[in-house]
């Protein structure tokens, strides 16, 4: 087998926050078979993650192979991660993905994003709530950030 | 955001693996928040209440 890329250390770390973790979630991993250079670094590390946990969910798919269910979430690049609720054999899509490996920084926000999806609680304000609830057209948020 | 509402879509984008999507959208500073295909930009971090500032004035924009 590969050598992990999270230490006891980190494993250690992690369980405590997802101590925090509430209903089950189901992350869908959408990976490429060519040009894909991050492609297995973030399966294996969503395979890692997810094992910690028996709440966390995982699927493994191929933009290519499976352009459907990609099509479906929306998920138009590789390696593409999607965070989504599930109830029983249902997934709850909430249209949150990451779209490449997230590492460093971003490995903090993939583990947050997983405990808010688990909890079902975005953390945002009453007024920002309500607001987003008058929303008449869709919004698209893209969040670039850099692996440091 | 998303979570909050069917209408909203977040995607986190590694800037280097997608380098013409990030051209595209001039990112010169991480983070940086594109709404819409670039209707509307958060340079920097993006606070609760300027990102929904930002938001609501893009859509303006696209109303106007």
């Amino acid at each position: 087998m590969a050598e992990k890329l999270l230490n006891d250390q980190v494993v250690g770390q992690i369980q405590d926050v997802f101590a925090n973790l509430k209903e089950p979630v189901q992350v869908l991993f959408f990976g490429q078979e060519k040009n894909c250079p991050y492609c297995e670094d973030t399966r294996q590390l969503v395979e890692e993650v997810t094992e910690i946990s028996d709440k966390l969910h995982l699927t493994v798919y191929d933009i290519d192979r499976d352009s459907e269910i990609a099509e479906r979430y929306h998920v138009d690049k590789a390696p593409g991660i999607v965070l989504a609720g599930r109830d029983g054999d249902q997934v709850l899509d909430y249209g949150i993905r990451y779209a490449g490996i997230p590492s460093g920084h971003e490995f903090g926000s993939l583990i947050h994003d997983l405990v808010n999806v688990s909890r079902r609680d975005s953390g945002l304000s009453e007024e920002t709530r309500q607001f987003l609830k008058t929303l008449e057209k869709p919004v698209l948020l893209q969040v670039f950030v850099t692996p440091t | 955001m998303a979570m909050e509402s069917p209408l909203v879509e977040a995607e986190m984008v590694e800037a280097m693996e997608f380098p013409e999507l990030s051209n595209r959208h001039q990112v010169s500073g991480v983070p940086q928040t594109t709404i819409n295909d670039g209707a509307g930009t958060v340079v920097g971090a993006a606070p609760e209440g300027q990102l929904l500032a930002e938001i609501v004035r893009a859509l303006e924009a696209v109303k106007a």
